[in-house]
């Protein structure tokens, strides 16, 4: 079975029933469903047809109720309002944004989202589904954009206004510069690609004015960093409060083996612990929003500390407390103490069962689609206790099986530019030549939006050249907070063939773990290398001395005389880039 | 309905009857209906631009306004009387109560030809209209629209003139001003759009996918172009359009047999909807006497031009595959022939509902004038579809719980919505 095997004819046609019992899964206009919307149609057909798998009474598996707007409809969108020339522009991606928000939707739809809106009244995902958002090797993992909006509002013509805000929103971050980059690094024009968007209801609670679920998560079938006794092979699970942006987005989440779930965590201390386990949480703000700001992703999003889900209940089945006095760690909230979001009442307790749930479903997909994946889920429980677990997206993932050795001598050859014993993907290539790496004479924590912004433009420029390149810096690329590493998007970086990331004394965090990039990284088949400053350092001197094609303020980009020579052994997990010696 | 100036107001009165008698409608309910509630005829004297004067004869008959103010456009004809218009008024009543907005029914004119008659004094016959009836009408009592031979210019002429005598800006007394002179968004499209909404429906309804259909279409204006754009956006293919040629002065129908391409044929219609015979010869267009859109081989008849083209003499020719008929048009069907359709089991979207859009779009414009608030296309249509979709479902249920009709299924519901309004007011 695989997903591309899903389409438009297995999909019924909306009848302006959203949370109709029959039909939860529906359609909007004739073209294709794209990417994501057949994963979720392939997964609503096996979770139906599997479902004594996943037997628990107590926990409930569906795809959320969803309406996908077809491609065909984004067609003449954009054909009706001439936006092409505006989207395929080198205008600013606000502007972009804002001449799609002055567009008028087809009319055949505009019904349809009217009729929807009258009849929900809770939040709802708008997701991108685009054409190329299924191709295996390219799975353009959070290039376009979700927006989550609320829904709340008393009068329908105010929920279609925000629905339709959304809507168009979501068709603009197809043509975001990010987004132009990454399909160029795939050797595609924003003409093969076409955008599918799913209407999706939020799985959640309201508690206020926040709507979150209790648990959201990310499994992998898996593991590129086991630790302890895990295996690879056994997969990973990323656990998070709130909303699944925690998690995608390579914020701090909690991470165990759902093969050994009460393993313990590779925390050195409860102090290590309580630093590094989720301090705050994502949930749809459902009450007036900070600023009108159609063309942000998190116009109706909102963050908040633990104190919030403190007070809202939501920490019963999801924390465990410090006792100080008897220095342990005790699991529930029955207990005054720190709280940490280790999902020790689910993973230790089994107070509910959602770690043998979270595992059947990795095993079901896996074995359906013969390959390693990765799901996404949202949990909300409910009274009992019972859950809900609402299946958002199953991925394939890219797992290579090429033999590569290396040798400890190999390691102590002349020009060894880096060695790690934390890398990602396998294989080996000498076509890189450009480096670009962020100068650490000069780098600065607090600037690290600048950096973001300084590696695009070498990232462009190199991109147009069709130039592959090591890229070198500090923390974690990717990272949605910018005291912890780069926060660059997939798309700013796309051109690099390998990616190194190190730590220094003042950047001294774990390696990335945001499940979108990781996705990109593994998909580009792109190797990524964790270093630690304590550790074998890069040759910094060498590449000081190499000749210099471009600079900015953090960024410098050289091209070495000879291509280098980069071998990453994925069973091992160590890897290794070397440069030709002077004499060679 | 055939509504022709000598018997107008006696056949709208005669389709009232029979409802009225479906309805089982007390006698004072009856004759509170039968009759309009209000007529003014009045003298409207304007200084000609040869320098005599002359006096032309104007109307506004307001039918109803139980379910709140009454709408209707303004016609200027040289044949217009009064009977016309208080068959309109009627019928504009029905159709605002149809599609389910809190508006009554009226109907103006005045008896003159435009084409005989100046820019300068066209304004003074409008402005000499609002100034008879200026305390009669007005947002909340009574809001006129353009109808035959009134476009949107005399609507302005007409507005200005009523803002000078109250002194103030009221740009919800009248509709059908353009965009962005207190105009709506997609009005212009809200007719031709209307009738596909209530054919998807239809379509719908009966189990059969629009892509898998064809039409033939009467009228290649207004109503029929968006009509037909919507139709094949929604997956259907039109065969035949037929269209008036100004310089001939007869209709031709435009056949091609594996659907016309909209934008090409508009590519070659002039801006009274004529298409060009020649090019359209050239495009690989069969080029047919004009009345042939009726029998051709199609699932769908959407005649959008003319009152009573669906008649005694054309009925026979209705193509054999015909399954529905989506009355775009005013009273393009007889009520002899709507016997013979009924018996041959063609399913009929009766004009008051298939056409609604317009005065659904008509009612947005008021309520965003009222406000000076004015909605995106977007939202405009959005409520348009669902306005639309909900009448039809009700007429339909209807129809289908009582065995009626289309046509008698919705004049049942919007007759008995006006007489429950009546007696809510405690007027009968």
């Amino acid at each position: 079975m695989s997903v591309g095997g899903f389409g438009k004819q297995e999909l019924a046609a909306f009848d302006r029933a959203f949370f109709d019992p029959r039909q939860r899964f529906t359609r909007i206009g004739d073209g294709e469903l794209g990417g994501k919307a057949r994963g979720l149609l392939f997964a609503a057909d096996l979770l139906a047809r599997e479902s004594q798998l996943l037997m628990d009474p107590n926990v409930v598996v569906d795809v959320p109720a969803s309406t996908v707007i077809t491609t065909d409809l984004f067609d003449r969108f954009m054909q009706a309002n001439g936006l092409y020339d505006v989207a395929l522009s080198d205008s600013a991606d606000d502007r972009i944004a804002h001449a799609f928000q002055k567009g008028d939707l087809p009319v055949e739809l505009v019904g349809d989202l009217r009729a929807l809106v009258e009849q929900v009244t809770t939040p709802l995902a708008v997701r991108s589904s685009s054409l190329l958002e299924d191709a295996l090797f390219r799975p353009f993992a959070g290039v376009y954009q979700t927006k989550m909006i609320p829904n709340n509002q008393s009068d329908a013509g105010d929920r279609f206004t925000k629905l339709v805000e959304a809507l168009k929103f979501v068709y603009a971050s197809m043509f975001a510069r990010g987004a132009k980059n990454y399909l160029q690094a795939s050797g595609k024009t924003p003409r093969d690609e076409k955008m599918a968007v799913v209407i999706q209801e939020v799985i959640g609670t309201r508690h206020d004015s926040r709507f979150y679920p209790d648990v959201s998560g990310v499994a992998k079938s898996f593991n590129f960093y086991p630790t302890g006794n895990a295996r690879p092979e056994e997969g990973v699970v990323h656990l998070a409060l709130g909303l699944g942006k925690t998690i995608v987005d390579g914020g701090v989440s909690w991470t165990h083996s759902p093969a050994h779930p009460r393993a313990p965590a590779p925390f050195a201390s409860v102090r290590d612990m309580l630093d590094h386990s989720q301090l705050e949480f994502w949930v749809v703000h459902m009450g007036k929003p900070a600023a009108f700001d159609p063309i942000a992703e998190t116009e109706y999003l909102a963050k908040h500390d633990l104190g919030a889900a403190e007070y809202d209940g939501t920490l019963r089945y999801t924390c465990s407390t410090y006792d100080a006095a008897a220095d342990r760690i005790v699991p529930g909230t029955g207990t005054r103490g720190a709280r940490i979001l280790n999902f020790a009442p689910m993973l230790d307790l089994e107070e509910i069962a959602l770690n043998p749930v979270i595992r059947a479903l990795l095993d079901l997909f896996a074995r359906e689609l013969a390959s390693p994946v990765e799901i996404e889920f949202a949990v909300a429980l409910g009274p009992g206790p019972r859950a809900r677990l609402g299946f958002l997206q199953v991925r394939p993932m890219v797992v290579s099986e090429d033999v590569v050795q290396l040798d400890e001598s190999e390691l102590q050859q002349p020009g060894l530019l880096l060695f790690s014993d934390n890398v990602m993907g396998n294989g080996s290539s000498d076509s890189i030549q450009d480096i670009v790496f962020v100068k650490p004479k000069t780098f600065d924590k607090g600037r690290t939006r600048q950096i973001a912004g300084e590696v695009e433009q070498f990232n462009r420029t190199l991109l147009d050249a069709g130039t592959p390149y090591l890229l070198l810096g500090f923390g974690r690329w990717g990272s949605a907070d910018p005291f912890l590493g780069i926060p660059v998007e997939w798309g700013q970086i796309c051109g690099a063939s390998a990616i190194v990331e190190s730590t220094l004394p003042e950047m001294n965090v774990d390696p990335s773990q945001g499940s979108h990039f990781f996705h990109n990284m593994s998909s580009f088949r792109v190797s990524y290398f964790a270093m630690h400053h304590a550790q074998r350092d890069i040759d910094w001197e060498w590449l000081e001395r190499q000749e210099q094609v471009g600079e900015t303020e953090h960024v410098r980009h050289v091209r070495a005389p000879k291509p280098l020579r980069l071998k990453v052994d994925g069973r091992s997990r160590r890897g290794a880039i070397w440069y030709a010696p002077a004499n060679s | 309905m055939a509504l022709t100036p000598h018997n107008a107001f006696e056949m709208a009165q005669a389709r009232f009857d029979h409802v009225a008698k479906l309805l089982q409608l007390d006698a004072a309910t009856c004759e509170l209906l039968r009759q309009p509630l209000r007529e003014y005829s009045f003298a409207i004297p304007v200084h000609m631009d040869d320098g005599h004067s002359r006096v032309f004869r104007g109307f506004r008959v307001q039918h109803n306004d139980a379910r709140g103010p009454s709408k209707g456009g303004i016609r200027f004809h040289p044949l217009e009387t009064l009977d016309t218009v208080r068959a309109l008024a009627m019928w504009m009543t029905w159709k605002c109560a149809v599609v389910d907005i809190p508006l009554g029914g009226a109907k103006g004119g005045v008896i003159c030809d435009p084409h005989q008659l100046s820019l300068r004094e066209q304004e003074q016959i409008c402005r000499g209209w609002v100034r008879q009836v200026a305390r009669n009408v007005g947002p909340t009592a009574d809001i006129p629209a353009p109808d035959v031979m009134t476009s949107a210019q005399h609507m302005l002429w007409m507005l200005d003139e009523f803002e000078v005598i109250h002194g103030s800006r009221a740009p919800g007394f009248i509709t059908g001003k353009p965009v962005g002179m207190g105009g709506s968004m997609g009005r212009v499209e809200a007719t031709g759009f209307g009738v596909v909404f209530t054919l998807r429906e239809a379509l719908k309804e009966r189990g059969i996918r629009a892509a898998d259909t064809t039409a033939s279409v009467q009228g290649f204006g207004n109503v029929a172009q968006h009509a037909i754009r919507l139709y094949h956006q929604i997956g259907g293919r039109t065969l035949c359009v037929s269209a008036w040629d100004q310089t001939d002065q007869t209709a031709y129908a435009f056949r091609k047999r594996d659907g016309i391409d909209l934008d090409q044929l508009l590519s070659i219609t002039d801006r009274f909807g004529g298409i060009d015979k020649g090019k359209a010869r050239d495009l690989g267009y069969d080029v047919l006497p004009g009345d042939a859109w009726i029998e051709q081989d199609v699932d769908i008849l959407l005649p959008a031009a003319l009152e009573n083209q669906i008649n005694e003499e054309t009925m026979e020719r209705i193509g054999a595959g015909v399954k529905l008929i989506a009355e775009g048009a005013n009273g393009p069907t007889t009520p002899v022939a709507d016997e013979t359709i009924a018996r041959r089991g063609i399913f009929v979207i009766p004009d008051f509902l298939a056409n609604a859009g317009g005065v659904t779009a008509s009612y947005f414009e008021q309520v965003q004038s009222n406000s000076n608030y004015y909605w995106t296309r977007d939202d405009v249509l959005g409520r348009l579809d669902i306005k639309m979709t909900a009448a039809y479902v009700a007429v339909s249920e209807l129809a289908q719980k009582r065995k009626l009709s289309m046509r008698d299924a919705a004049y049942v519901i919007a007759v008995d919505r006006v007489a429950r309004a009546c007696k809510d007011r405690g007027w009968v």
